[in-house]
């Protein structure tokens, strides 16, 4: 019977793979969205290196926050919207306010529209993915500085910059 | 039928009696039957839960259930309408018909075969206790999306261990059929000899070994992402619950072929035994199966239109979506062409096949209309989806195995099921079932949207019609009951060959077949 057993772990093989190959869906995601700008995931590296090539051209950034499941914050961008110089860097901050009055922990996390063109939305300085530690009713200034790419296409008038902030004490807790 | 096991236990004297011996049993016969009526089971339980959920949408307003009940209703009827009823009433239907169907005496591997059945009542058993929970059992859908799965209350991870669990049986049960029918062909029977049901059922053993433990990969990491800290889905860690989509689909399509494609083998078969033709286009039905199998595994992103594709993703998934309608379209001009000029007789297993074309081809067209993107944008999670799926696996999938049960009941039995309430059973399911999902396109379309326990009036009408549609359909299969117990209690004999027009192996086999299928390997021309 060795044709069956040759079955069998042909088989069960293709199964082990199967499950590792969902797991290797993940990298393969990312990569398929850099590759490609789609999910508007903006590059997590921060640029230390930027040659300013500043150009004629003007385009409008907007920002926004949103706060997610209703954590005790207020979180702002001090400017709702820029006109910013193609290829000049640009500085800005948000600002997080704890509104318990214990410590908490935040992390953001970073989303540009239109999605495809996030790539060109370079951010120096940035507080994404970073914890910010917070005391309670305590205000912090979150910087932020960037440059808009000179690649961007033209026809791009608009990009908007959104970051939504996540309340992690919990998480950062049970560590 | 008891009294046919008994009168075969004589004849083996190793097998244990009484319950022992369907716990220890490694015979494809006794597993299939218990397959069999374990999926009659968890349809009866799922049935239930739909009629909660139909009571409840008989009038706009809550009436009888509080608003995450219904959630759980929803989520838990999914889940045991797929993984409890269809499934293993599928791979009950092959552990019985592929070892006579190829001329083996049993299946390749017996001893799993039989821990892949034995795994599913403990999984479900687990599954359905948490509805029992101070917290509930799962609501989120049995898609499971996070991050509201993520945010469940403490059925999460008894639910997730349960799927790994079913995967297991599934993937067990896919090896085994696939090992058997690659090494234990009667000599003579070349692959392209073979009965069109083993056929499909190869490739849908092949789909779940290549979709189930992508399922077990997604559930595993939303396990991960919810107890030890990683962050998959969870958007606070750099996660994207859009991820848990992509993987969610691309083993959620293969499956919605892995419920349908062995209904499709089993038409196959029906339909030419009551024409008294051969299958119109055997070859191109085995080549269209193969070819809706691999398509199945680049379509996955149309059930996620609306969450933010880029325009080519959207045309990609659409084209290739709509290319699925070529093999099926091959499919069912194919019977109908088996059907055209034949000396055809309409007896209840031909009914339910014949029935299945009609309606599942109805599915199949409100499957085009979803596939179509700017369309797709308007019906998303709306009744008209429900309609849709409803449609291909209740017409479509339930009425083959209830096709495929009329049809070689007598064969398993040795006993003639009785033909006029057969009949009447198809006459009360076929317009139950439509008078339940019928309306469902109407109230869709018109923007109702799905797993919601309340509704604006304007639905009102149709919601109640399709409720008594349920309950009317839910009472029928009372009777089917009521069919398979008076088939065993008949006095009269069934001949070895039940039906004039059927071919193949099972035929030649005496009616009940003998304990050890093919003791002898028969010669196939």
């Amino acid at each position: 019977m060795s044709s069956l057993k040759k079955t069998y772990i042909a088989l069960t093989f293709i199964t082990i793979f199967m499950f590792s190959f969902s797991y290797m869906l993940v990298p393969l995601y990312d990569i398929f969205c850099e590759i490609t700008g789609l999910n508007g995931k903006t590059n997590q590296e921060k640029f230390l290196v930027v040659n300013e090539n500043p150009t004629e051209r003007f385009v409008t950034v907007k920002f926004t926050s949103t706060i997610a499941n209703s954590a005790p914050f207020q979180f702002e961008p001090i400017d709702r919207e820029m006109i910013v110089q193609v290829g000049k860097i640009n500085n800005t901050f948000y600002t997080l306010t704890n509104n318990s009055t214990t410590l908490k922990h935040a992390t953001a996390s970073p989303s540009v529209v239109p999605s495809e063109h996030a790539e060109y939305f370079k951010k120096i300085e940035c507080f994404c993915f970073s914890q910010q530690q917070i005391n309670g009713l305590e205000t912090i200034e979150l910087p932020l500085q960037f440059i808009v790419d000179n690649e961007l296409p033209l026809e791009t008038k608009t990009l908007i910059l959104s970051y939504t902030m996540f309340n992690t004490t919990d998480q950062i807790g049970s560590k | 039928m008891s009294a046919n096991i008994d009168k075969l236990h004589d004849d083996h004297h190793h097998t244990p009696s009484g319950i022992m011996r369907w716990i220890t049993t490694t015979n494809h016969k006794d597993i299939g039957t218990l397959y069999l009526w374990f999926s009659l089971i968890m349809f009866f339980i799922g049935g239930l839960m739909a009629l909660v959920i139909r009571a409840e949408l008989f009038q706009p307003g809550l009436q009888l259930v509080v608003p995450g009940f219904f959630n759980q209703m929803t989520t838990m009827h999914a889940l045991i309408m797929i993984f409890g009823a269809v499934m293993p009433a599928f791979v009950g239907l092959a552990n019985w018909q592929i070892p006579i169907m190829i001329g083996a005496p049993d299946m390749a591997l017996p001893r799993l075969n039989n821990w892949s059945f034995w795994i599913l009542p403990f999984a479900f058993t687990m599954m359905i206790s948490t509805l029992f929970f101070e917290s509930g059992g799962p609501a989120a859908g049995w898609t499971l999306y996070p991050p509201l799965s993520l945010q469940g209350g403490d059925s999460m991870p008894f639910v997730i261990l349960s799927i790994h669990m079913l995967g297991l049986s599934s993937i067990l049960g896919a090896i085994n059929v696939i090992a058997t029918i690659l090494n234990m062909r009667a000599p003579g029977m070349t692959l392209m000899k073979m009965p069109i049901f083993v056929w499909t059922w190869l490739i849908t053993a092949f789909l779940l070994i290549a979709a189930m433990p992508v399922l077990a990969g997604a559930i595993t990491m939303l396990l991960t992402d919810r107890f030890f800290g990683t962050s998959f889905f969870t958007a606070s860690g750099g996660g994207d619950p859009v991820l848990f989509q992509h993987i969610f689909w691309f083993f959620g399509h293969p499956e919605v072929y892995i419920l349908i494609l062995p209904a499709f083998g089993i038409v196959s078969t029906i339909i030419p035994a009551f024409s008294r033709k051969k299958l119109f286009g055997y070859d191109s039905m085995v080549y269209a199966t193969a070819s809706i199998a691999l398509l199945s595994f680049i379509v996955w992103a149309h059930h996620m239109f609306t969450v933010g594709m880029p325009l080519a993703g959207e045309i990609f998934f659409m084209l290739t979506t709509m290319l699925i309608a070529v093999p099926t379209g091959v499919k069912v001009f194919n019977w109908v062409a088996t059907m055209w000029r034949g000396s055809m007789t309409f007896e209840t297993p031909m009914l339910f096949a014949i029935a299945f074309i009609v309606l599942f081809t109805i599915g199949g067209f409100s499957g085009l209309m979803l596939a179509m993107v700017p369309a797709d944008f308007q019906y998303h999670d709306t009744y008209f989806v429900v309609a849709h799926f409803h449609y291909v696996l209740v017409p479509g999938a339930v009425f083959a195995i209830i096709a495929a049960v009329y049809y070689w009941l007598p064969k398993w039995t040795g006993k003639m099921y009785n033909e006029s309430l057969g009949k009447l059973h198809f006459w009360l399911t076929t317009i139950f079932v439509n008078l339940t999902f019928f309306p469902m396109h109407f109230v869709g379309l018109a923007g109702m949207p799905r797993r919601i326990p309340d509704y604006a009036v304007q639905f009102a009408d149709f919601n109640a019609i399709a409720s008594v549609g349920a309950f009317g359909f839910g009472l029928s299969q009372l009777l089917f009951v009521y069919i398979l117990f008076d088939t065993l209690k008949q006095k009269v004999s069934a001949e070895d060959k039940v039906w004039d027009g059927a071919e193949g192996l099972e035929w030649t086999l005496s009616s009940p077949p003998p304990y050890h299928s093919f003791e002898k390997a028969p010669k196939v021309e």
